[in-house]
């Protein structure tokens, strides 16, 4: 089974509920590391405006391109639900390795603190709170509901095959799990 | 790792916040030794139905147990407005409070005490402007403010349309209309109403067009709008009676229904027509005035007119302006001519939204009592002339310049001292400059608050009080529920922070005011409000399941739809106008007999609007709406919302190319009433010629009077309109690279 996510662009407002849930749960702190962020993209000219807000976080891709990426192989992938996972006291520290996992990611998931040494932080899935059969934090917070989670084949029977939207590229190399509904300009 | 939640000293805590918020969503505080570590929404099984929290209250544990907290009584040790300050006992304190008090009553009377309480703190027993008033009425009396910064321009013209403040449909009606204008209204980041932006989606999604009438392309815009027609601001009613002219031209208007429900549509038409004044209101005009091509004006008022039902959803931003009850008069207006008030999907307009279940306005409080000082007053309950709530009050826009100027300057007092609270006035109303002179001049300033926040630097006694999260308390939404909500205090206060009503106890042994404790626990308290309050006692009824619930929710068989009794049945249900009907023409207003106050709604031209010859000087119009990451200032300080949204003025491509300025650029806005810093964000979100900045964020003046914080009232007119609406949206500025 794989885990993954649901982003409907078409109700997300930009209005980050999600990033501060995100750091609430996760007790993450002020600054720059953030597991869950959303993008800003703006096209076209007054009147004929577009705007569209992206989802930035982990998409615990089917093939983990920052686990082959880290040298100390602090990153796996769950083999029950392909939620990857990083071993923050196995972790060199951003410095140590030129955070390596950051520069593969295609999705800048891996996070770093300001601080020298930091360890790499990224979305956990709230493990612990699928454990206790809740939703990730980042999605019970959405009040658009534009966020939904589970197995991929569920999210996928339920929401369709899209995976590209506007301000995101599927990447064939890493297969990131999630399904799109992509907000398209009129 | 040790998961917090699994460990057995953890106890959830259901609350809302109290924040001056549109909203009031349903929090799960995680409290472990006397802290909240986590916080979860609201938990009902449909996941549907959830009020689901913004950013805002998602970071409300860094709020509550924010390191700049106010811990403990402190008094002034520098120059006023220096910020120094020293530590000192609450015995010291309320000493130093209730000895001003006096000698300034005994000294100069009591109409030269200023109380100043504000909204910051919406919830029925601890507020500070429901405990404050009952002391000093009872010690004496004082001078206080008339009218609030957000709605007066609504209110009044609601008042003068239909005689009511409940103009609201429950949000759930949005699915019922076919086409939903948004005409300044911004839900996704005002929130309006708990789970309002999730209804407009739904309705979205259920076929309804939408479309966006607005200076700017608002987040709400983007994510719903088919269209969006870009206006210049405090023009609204231009374009409105060009489409009121295209209805009537083109006979496309509900005749009937004029009939039937309102007064006064013939004087409305002689004006639109140009019989009055010798000016047709036809799109052309409008089009010089307001900047949207003609032919998108006639366009939309065809397609208003024709699509039934259709909601108009105006609100108080745009109505924040010198003019601003026009507007929503006129939004009314046009409702009746499309027969779209007091129907399911329609909309009755006057911009506040609100129905009577779980509203602010229907609150419980303990009664204040009447001020000794207002006893001679002319009566003011329900008046519409603005003139007379100014005989024995400040306008709440107008408090600086009353300090400044007395009695001297036609002001009810000569202020000597002022206690304020639930309010950071000098950020939140016009001119900060003003504001930094003023309260500079004033003898004694004595503050509640919970932070430094731009106007407790200028305190001369600073009181600490407790969040939301360090007392129970009864909370409601501003326009509506239907719920209501229970805080259940979380935490005991923490450092020596007390409520303003604590305080109000306290110092009332001081000043030997006998009988103003409540003398009763916090909870029966409470229940006693809950038990009393008519409105509240029809639905709560298991007092001990509210309170453990922490939400009663209401369930309406149907949406709330405002003044459907009066559409479905007039013979036995008239409106609260003295005619029983919708009164486009207003004899109460005629009666005032102001250019300001047209018995009928209007273009007005007024001063900072685009003919002003100031316009030469400072050519863009700024907008100050509500931020997204922080409830007006309150929560400013919390590192996780600003870190979310840098603050920015919003500046159109044409603009910022005409003056070098590029986007993420140091840029300064500025007029003759101060001078602000802050980045450009370059967009083609904004109209040309007006830039946008949002309320709230703490102003800051450096040694050369630049405002480093970029309060947006650094850059507001401290007026107000004929309606008494703060013109917080008719600003001339201009804007240059730092
Ligand atoms: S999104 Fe980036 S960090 Fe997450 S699994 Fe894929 S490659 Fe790794
Ligand atoms: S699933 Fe949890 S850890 Fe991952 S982005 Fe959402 S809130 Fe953050
Ligand atoms: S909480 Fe939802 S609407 Fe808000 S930014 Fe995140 S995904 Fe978008």
């Amino acid at each position: 089974m794989q885990m993954g996510f649901y982003f409907d662009q078409t109700r997300c407002t930009g209005c980050n509920a999600c990033r501060v849930a995100c750091k609430d749960w996760n007790d993450v702190p002020e600054g720059p590391e953030a597991w869950m962020q959303v993008k800003y993209l703006e096209q076209g000219e007054t009147p004929d405006v577009f705007v569209a807000y992206m989802i930035q976080t982990c998409f615990h891709c089917e093939s983990p391109i920052c686990a082959e990426a880290c040298p100390a192989g602090a990153i796996t992938k769950r083999p029950e639900d392909g939620i990857v996972l990083v071993d923050r006291n196995a972790c060199l520290g951003k410095e140590e390795c030129g955070a390596k996992c950051l520069k593969a990611c295609p999705y800048d998931a891996p996070q770093f603190g300001p601080e020298p040494g930091a360890k790499m932080g990224k979305c956990v899935f709230c493990t612990d709170r699928l454990v206790q059969g809740k939703m990730p934090s980042c999605v019970e917070a959405c009040y658009t509901r534009a966020l939904d989670f589970g197995p991929l084949d569920e999210l996928q029977k339920k929401y369709g095959q899209a995976v590209e939207a506007p301000n995101f590229k599927y990447s064939k190399r890493t297969k990131p799990s999630v399904i799109m509904n992509p907000k398209n300009p009129k | 790792m040790e998961n917090p939640q699994h460990s057995q000293d953890v106890r959830i805590v259901r609350a809302t916040s109290a924040f001056d918020c549109g909203g009031r969503c349903p929090l799960l505080l995680h409290v472990k030794d006397n802290k909240i570590i986590r916080i979860e929404g609201d938990d009902h099984p449909d996941s549907d139905r959830q009020l689901r929290t913004c950013l805002r209250c998602r970071a409300y544990r860094k709020y509550v147990h924010h390191p700049e907290r106010l811990m403990h009584p402190q008094k002034r040790a520098g120059a006023k407005g220096e910020g120094k300050f020293e530590r000192i006992s609450w015995d010291e304190a309320l000493s130093i409070l209730s000895d001003k008090l006096k000698e300034t009553k005994d000294k100069f009377g009591p109409e030269s005490i200023l109380l100043m309480t504000g909204g910051g703190y919406l919830a029925s027993l601890h507020s500070g402007s429901m405990a404050a008033p009952r002391l000093l009425n009872q010690f004496g009396g004082y001078t206080t403010h008339y009218g609030n910064i957000s709605s007066e321009g609504a209110v009044w013209a609601s008042l003068v349309q239909y005689g009511s403040v409940m103009v609201g449909h429950s949000r759930e009606d949005m699915l019922n209309s076919k086409l939903i204008i948004l005409w300044g209204w911004d839900p996704a980041r005002m929130i309006s109403g708990s789970n309002t932006m999730h209804h407009l989606l739904k309705a979205k999604e259920n076929g309804a067009r939408v479309i966006s009438v607005e200076p700017r392309y608002t987040d709400t815009a983007a994510a719903v709008a088919d269209k969006w027609i870009p206006i210049y601001p405090g023009t609204d009613t231009a374009m409105m009676a060009a489409m009121a002219y295209v209805m009537i031209t083109e006979d496309l208007h509900d005749q009937a229904f004029l009939d039937k429900y309102t007064i006064g549509f013939d004087k409305f038409k002689e004006y639109i027509l140009g019989d009055e004044d010798g000016q047709a209101k036809t799109p052309q005009w409008a089009e010089a005035v307001c900047g949207v091509p003609a032919e998108t004006i006639a366009d939309l008022a065809r397609e208003y007119a024709a699509a039934k039902p259709a909601a108009l959803m105006d609100c108080q931003g745009p109505a924040r302006s010198a003019m601003g009850e026009q507007y929503c008069r006129f939004a009314a207006t046009l409702s009746a001519m499309t027969g779209n008030v007091g129907k399911p999907g329609g909309s009755a307009c006057g911009g506040l939204m609100g129905i009577p279940i779980g509203h602010m306005f229907r609150m419980s409080a303990i009664p204040p009592g009447k001020n000794p000082v207002e006893m001679t007053g002319p009566k003011i309950k329900g008046t519409l002339d603005i003139r007379d709530r100014v005989i024995k009050r400040i306008h709440i826009n107008k408090l600086w310049e009353a300090i400044l100027e007395g009695k001297a300057g036609g002001f009810p007092a000569d202020v000597k001292m002022a206690w304020s609270m639930c309010n950071n006035y000098l950020n939140q109303i016009g001119n900060a400059n003003k504001g930094d002179k003023a309260l500079k001049k004033l003898p004694f300033f004595a503050v509640n608050e919970i932070f430094m926040t731009a106007q407790a630097r200028y305190a001369d006694l600073l009181l600490p009080v407790t969040t939301a999260a360090e007392r129970s308390d009864l909370t409601y939404a501003w326009p509506s529920g239907p719920y209501y909500t229970f805080v259940n205090r979380a935490i005991e206060p923490l450092g020596e922070c007390k409520s303003d009503l604590e305080i109000c106890e306290m110092l009332s042994d001081y000043l030997g005011v006998k009988d103003y404790r409540l003398g009763a626990k916090e909870d029966d308290i409470l229940k006693h409000m809950v038990d009393q309050n008519p409105v509240t006692s029809k639905y709560v009824t298991d007092f001990d399941k509210f309170k453990n619930d922490g939400i009663h929710r209401i369930e309406l068989k149907e949406p709330y739809i405002a003044f459907r009794k009066q559409i479905e049945d007039p013979e036995n249900n008239p409106f609260d106008t003295p005619s029983g009907k919708i009164e486009i023409y207003s004899q109460r207003v005629a009666d005032i007999n102001s250019p300001k106050c047209p018995p009928v709604p209007k273009y007005i031209p007024t001063f900072e609007d685009r003919n002003d010859p100031l316009f030469e000087k400072y050519p863009l119009q700024l907008l100050t709406p509500h931020p997204r990451n922080r409830v007006h200032s309150e929560m400013y300080k919390v590192e996780w919302l600003r870190e979310a949204e840098p603050h920015v003025l919003w500046i159109h491509p044409k603009d910022a190319e005409a003056r070098g300025v590029s986007n993420g650029d140091d840029i300064q806005a500025f007029n003759d009433r101060g001078r602000v810093a802050l980045k450009a964000f370059v967009t083609q979100r904004i109209k040309p010629g007006v830039v946008c900045m949002f309320e709230g964020a703490w102003y800051q003046p450096d040694e050369n009077g630049i405002d480093r914080g970029a309060c947006a009232n650094t850059l507001t007119k401290d007026d107000y309109s004929g309606g008494g609406a703060a013109v917080m949206n008719t600003s001339l500025v201009q804007v240059a690279k730092a």
